[in-house]
């Protein structure tokens, strides 16, 4: 009894929440132009562009959250594909290399649409991304370039800053300066192809010039820690170094603090690079590097968005396209370091 | 530790072995004998060999810590997320000692209690830590960084008394202080007992499980420790050391100073024994800037040199056989 009552109020409740409902949605149908555009044209191209993304799925594959690099990225990706309506889903793998090809051969057998990787070697993930082409997804790399190329890579063009950075040391350091022209490298991970090819273009700079002598080239794993050993180990050795280059500027603040313990900030120059988060241009502000080539990271999650939105609507099917979108680069000094960094979401 | 002789032997020899490579380079490069960079070549194992000193009081114990690292870094990494929220520094800091603390007691009552395999527990330990701290203290983030309010504690990493850097007074301390409780007292008596046989040790009256929950407690301090020198000295902690190979080279070198992974034999000697070669080799192949594969080349060779001498001064016995390997 009471049962049948409850139903029928539930009923009733329901029938009046659809006429409410539908009664407030009427005028939007009715006047579909209002919701789409003014002209046929604007309407077709809002048509065209909301069915090339309505119900299909993104998903982003780190090396690891909880650096400002991704955190930038899976907050802006994130915030856009929901504008777009589309589903979003992350793997994190924790920097541990047999979770990341679990987590992207998961992916490939889920199919989402687009799949966004960030690659921390130019090896491991190659084979997937073929196969995830093959099986029809648009594969965007972010940063760190696979040997595998695919429908977009979007990231810094780390090949020319190797090589400004090496001219403005040879500017520096180089003939006429009066210094001693010796320059340490601290590479990254010596397999990732954001250390090869900035340790790549600088040495070919250097090579140029016999008055520069590079006294180490020594791989410091994005560690900080790895980067403040070797570089005071070279500074005991080569007191009058003049620069140092780190690839990575979070592991290239371990070099600064060297510099700063051996008491010779201002006489050894720090160069480093990165996504420009504001640690950096505090540490900047702080002399613990003299010069940083910025790729803002919150630029490069709009670039991956922007990318995703050309591909699909250009409806090539996956394995088609092979573009490359290099970041905007700007260089940040201690004059310039006032806004010149973003702070990390949410903060 | 009636095979104290055969202990001296390894530890000896290591420590010929290091002094033989430390003239080799002095010869061969310039500068490697110059007292600044044997000041640098301290410093740079200061962490090694305060990790060392804590895994060496579990290897004593026939024990072994692959949580050491993992606690280190996220016992320090959340530490400075509590100074940053702001947090006196000194709350912090002890809110850290009691999380290791706890951590290594966890640790221990798995292993002595429930009796499972110390490799086992402090491998899964490892795990657990990371991503428990990771997700519930850090709100997820890989790197923290030292808030600028608690910059004076970067004197523990950065600062020098009489040109000689902190962490190498605080390794010494440490060192010295793992030293006394070894050779000086009961307890150091009883890790070593432990260690030599654990039910004989037991059956004369030994506490042998709360002596485990102490064995692991310090080593858990130990990495407390480090961990508090690695974020000093790069104004940052970053998870991803919890990847590296930093918890086997303190194995290595407990290992390679000459303490017995079958327990009870070596001392804090032996540490430094084997802190001194690691840290002459890692600084003279960054000095002669040897590529990183030949580096690796060199500490597997060393290693399996060690362990192979291990093997040779404390063959397979009888004793061994019943107690199995780890």
């Amino acid at each position: 009894m009471i049962r049948s009552t409850l139903r029928t109020l539930l009923a009733g409740a329901l029938a009046a929440g659809t006429l409410t409902a539908g009664a407030l949605s009427l005028p939007a149908s009715a006047n579909a132009q209002e919701a789409l555009g003014a002209s046929r044209a604007a309407i077709e191209a809002r048509q065209r562009f909301n069915a090339a993304f309505e119900g299909k799925t993104i998903a982003f594959v780190p090396i690891t959250m909880g650096i400002p690099l991704t955190i930038t990225w899976k907050d802006t990706i994130e915030r856009e594909a929901a504008e777009l309506g589309m589903k979003f889903v992350m793997r994190d793998p924790n920097l541990d290399m047999g979770a990341m090809t679990q987590a992207v051969s998961a992916l490939i057998g889920g199919k989402p649409d687009v799949m966004v990787v960030h690659n921390p070697s130019v090896q491991l993930l190659a084979k997937l991304l073929k196969k995830a082409e093959k099986a029809g997804i648009h594969v965007i790399q972010i940063n760190m370039a696979s040997n595998t190329p695919t429908s977009a890579y979007i990231g810094a063009d780390f090949y020319r800053i190797g090589k400004e950075t090496a001219e403005d040391i040879v500017a520096q350091c180089g003939a006429g300066s009066g210094r001693s022209g010796k320059v340490a490298i601290v590479e990254g991970d010596p397999t990732s192809s954001v250390s090869m090819e900035e340790v790549t273009a600088a040495k070919a700079v250097f090579a140029e010039h016999p008055e520069i002598q590079v006294v180490s080239s020594q791989p410091g794993y994005w560690d900080a820690n790895k980067a403040r050993e070797i570089t005071a180990s070279v500074l005991t050795q080569h007191p009058d170094l003049c620069a140092t280059f780190g690839v990575w500027g979070i592991m290239q603040l371990g070099a600064g603090q060297a510099i700063k313990e051996a008491g010779l900030t201002g006489k050894v120059l720090n160069y480093a690079n990165g996504g420009g988060p504001q640690v950096i241009c505090d540490s900047i502000k702080a002399g613990l590097i003299d010069k940083y080539w910025s790729f803002d990271a919150k630029l490069q999650g709009h670039d991956i968005m922007t990318a995703v939105k050309m591909i699909l609507q250009s409806g090539a099917a996956p394995g088609e396209l092979r573009t490359v979108l290099y970041s905007d680069t700007n260089v940040i000094t201690a004059d310039n370091a006032d806004g010149a960094c973003w702070q990390m979401p949410g903060q | 530790m009636t095979l104290k002789g055969a202990q001296f032997g390894q530890g000896g020899i290591v420590a010929a072995v290091t002094l033989v490579v430390f003239a080799v380079f002095a010869v061969l490069l310039d500068g490697f004998a110059a007292l600044a960079n044997a000041v640098v070549l301290v410093r740079s194992v200061s962490v090694l060999g305060i990790l060392a000193t804590g895994m060496a009081i579990v290897v004593i114990a026939r024990g072994l810590d692959l949580s050491q690292v993992a606690t280190m870094a996220a016992v320090s990494a959340w530490m400075l997320k509590l100074m940053g929220g702001g947090l006196p520094i000194w709350v912090a800091l002890l809110a850290g000692l009691a999380l290791a603390l706890v951590i290594g007691l966890i640790n221990g009552a798995l292993i002595a209690y429930v009796e499972m395999p110390a490799l086992f527990v402090t491998l899964a330990m490892g795990f657990l830590i990371f991503g428990a701290v990771r997700t519930g203290l850090l709100g997820g983030d890989m790197l923290v960084y030292l808030p600028e309010s608690a910059q004076g504690l970067q004197v523990l990493g950065q600062g020098a008394v009489l040109g000689i850097p902190v962490p190498v007074f605080l390794f010494a301390g440490v060192a010295l202080a793992a030293h006394f409780l070894l050779s000086a007292t009961s307890i150091g008596r009883f890790i070593y007992a432990h260690g030599d046989n654990s039910e004989t040790a037991r059956l004369t009256g030994i506490p042998v499980r709360p002596l485990t929950l102490l064995e692991y407690a310090l080593s858990a301090a130990a990495g407390y420790i480090a961990g508090l020198i690695m974020a000093a000295s790069s104004g940052s902690v970053d998870l991803r050391i919890i990847n590296s190979t930093l918890n086997f080279d303190a194995i290595l070198v407990v290992v390679l100073g000459g303490i017995s992974l079958s327990g009870g034999r070596g001392g804090i000697g032996n540490v430094l024994a084997g802190t001194a070669l690691i840290g002459t080799l890692l600084n003279g192949m960054v000095i002669m800037n040897l590529s990183a594969e030949v580096q690796s080349i060199v500490k597997g060779l060393v290693l399996l040199g060690a362990i192979l001498l291990d093997n040779a001064l404390h063959p397979t016995d009888e004793e061994v056989m019943r107690q199995g390997d780890i």
